[in-house]
C-alpha cells in the first residue's frame, strides 16, 4: 500500500515539524510560567500604555511567547493593531 | 583505595523511556571496563533494576533495610556473578517512598562513595518525593527523554528542578530513536530535541528489538553483540570514563535496507 501511495500523493507537512511548533510553543509557556490570568493583566497594560503615547488600539491585542533554545529563554512576540489617535487640537482647527 | 567517586542519577519526567535500562546497561558497559560501580534503585514500591539485570532471585536485603539499620550496607549489595565489580542496591518492593527521606539516602551514597567510582541512582519517574531522594546525593544526572513531545516537555520541568539543585553537570540521552521514522518527517530528529532542552548530549540510543529479549532473560543489551542500542550504551560508558567516542551512525546502510527504504517499507 506504501508502494502504491508514492504515486499521485500530495506532499503531507512532516509530523515532526508539527510536533516541533507545538513543542516550541508548549516549552514557551512552561519556562515563562505564565498563566492565562497574568496574560491578561499584561495586555490590559500594554492597552493602557497604547492609550499613553496617544494610540488608540482598533484590534485584537496578542502575546505570543516564543522559546529560544540556545540561551533558554523565552520572547514576548506582543502584536498590538493601533492607529495614531488624532490630535484634539487639530481636530478643532479642521472644524473651523 | 584513593579515587574520586562520582554519583549520577539517571532521571526522567515521564515513565517508561527507559531509564532503568539506562542504568544496568551503562553500569555493566562501566564494570565490564573495569571500574568499580554499585548500581542503586531508589524507585521504592516498584523497583525494576534488579530484573534488568538478572538479579532478582538473589536479593535478602534492601535500600531501606540499610537506612533502618536492619541490615549492614555490605550485606544489602548484590554482586553481579559474571562482573563482581558492579554491585546492586535493591529499592524495597513492599513499603513507601515516604518512608526515605533525602538526607538518608544521601548518606547511604556517602557510605558507598569509599567503594565505587561510580554509583548510578535510578531514579523513579516525576517530580515528587522520590525524585528529591533520588537527586539529593548526585553529583551529576543524566535525562532519559524519548524523541516525542510528553517526554520532552516534561524532562524541560525536570531540568529546572535539576539545575535549582545546583547539580555540576546535566547530560541528555535520547533513547528510542527511529531513524526511518525521523527520515520520513514523522519524529522529532535529537537535534531538534537537544536544541529544545538545551543541555549536553551524552547519547543516542535507537529503538531496537533486542531490548524485550534481553528484559526478558535479565541479561543487559550491552552484552549482546548484535544490538545497535547495546553498542550506543557501551559508547555512553565509555564517554562517562572519560573517552572521546564518536555517535553512532544509526542509518543503516546495507543494500536490503536501501531497498526497503525506497519502497516505503523499511
Amino acid at each position: 500500500m506504501s508502494f502504491l501511495n508514492m504515486f499521485g500523493k500530495e506532499k503531507e507537512r512532516p509530523t515532526a515539524a508539527t510536533a516541533d511548533d507545538r513543542l516550541s510553543l508548549v516549552l514557551s509557556y512552561q519556562r515563562s510560567d505564565i498563566d492565562e490570568r497574568r496574560l491578561k493583566q499584561f495586555q490590559a497594560r500594554l492597552i493602557d500604555l497604547c492609550d499613553e503615547f496617544g494610540y488608540d488600539v482598533v484590534g485584537q491585542v496578542e502575546i505570543r511567547p516564543q522559546s529560544r533554545p540556545k540561551d533558554n529563554t523565552t520572547i514576548l512576540n506582543a502584536s498590538i493593531p493601533v492607529r495614531l489617535r488624532a490630535n484634539a487640537d487639530d481636530e478643532e482647527s479642521a472644524d473651523l | 583505595m584513593e579515587h574520586k567517586s562520582v554519583a549520577i542519577t539517571v532521571t526522567s519526567g515521564k515513565g517508561g523511556v527507559g531509564k532503568s535500562t539506562t542504568v544496568a546497561s551503562v553500569g555493566l558497559a562501566l564494570a565490564q571496563l573495569g571500574r568499580q560501580v554499585c548500581v542503586m534503585d531508589t524507585d521504592i514500591g516498584l523497583r525494576k533494576l534488579d530484573l534488568m539485570l538478572g538479579l532478582e532471585n538473589r536479593i535478602v536485603y534492601d535500600l531501606i533495610d540499610v537506612i533502618e539499620g536492619t541490615s549492614k550496607l555490605r550485606q544489602s549489595l548484590v554482586r553481579h556473578k559474571e562482573y563482581p565489580t558492579l554491585a546492586l542496591l535493591p529499592a524495597a518492593q513492599t513499603r513507601y517512598k515516604e518512608e526515605v527521606s533525602p538526607a538518608q539516602v544521601k548518606q547511604l551514597v556517602d557510605e558507598l562513595r569509599p567503594e565505587f567510582e561510580f554509583i548510578l541512582i535510578d531514579s523513579p519517574a516525576g517530580i515528587e518525593g522520590g525524585f528529591r531522594n533520588a537527586i539529593a546525593p548526585a553529583d551529576r544526572a543524566i535525562l532519559v527523554v524519548n524523541p516525542e513531545i510528553p517526554s520532552v516537555r516534561d524532562s524541560d520541568r525536570v531540568i529546572g528542578l535539576l539545575e535549582s539543585a545546583d547539580l555540576e553537570q546535566i547530560d541528555l540521552i535520547v533513547n528510542r530513536v527511529q531513524p526511518g521514522m525521523v527520515k520520513d518527517g514523522d519524529m522529532l530528529s535529537v537535534e531538534r530535541v537537544q536544541n529544545h532542552l538545551a543541555i549536553n548530549l551524552l547519547g543516542i540510543v535507537p529503538e531496537d528489538r533486542r531490548i524485550i529479549r534481553s528484559s526478558n532473560t535479565g541479561e543487559p543489551v550491552v552484552l549482546d553483540e548484535k544490538s545497535l542500542a547495546g553498542r550506543a550504551f557501551n559508547n555512553i560508558a565509555r564517554r562517562i570514563n572519560g573517552e572521546e567516542v564518536p555517535y553512532l551512525d544509526l542509518e543503516e546502510t546495507s543494500l536490503i535496507n536501501r531497498i526497503k527504504r525506497i519502497f516505503h517499507i523499511a
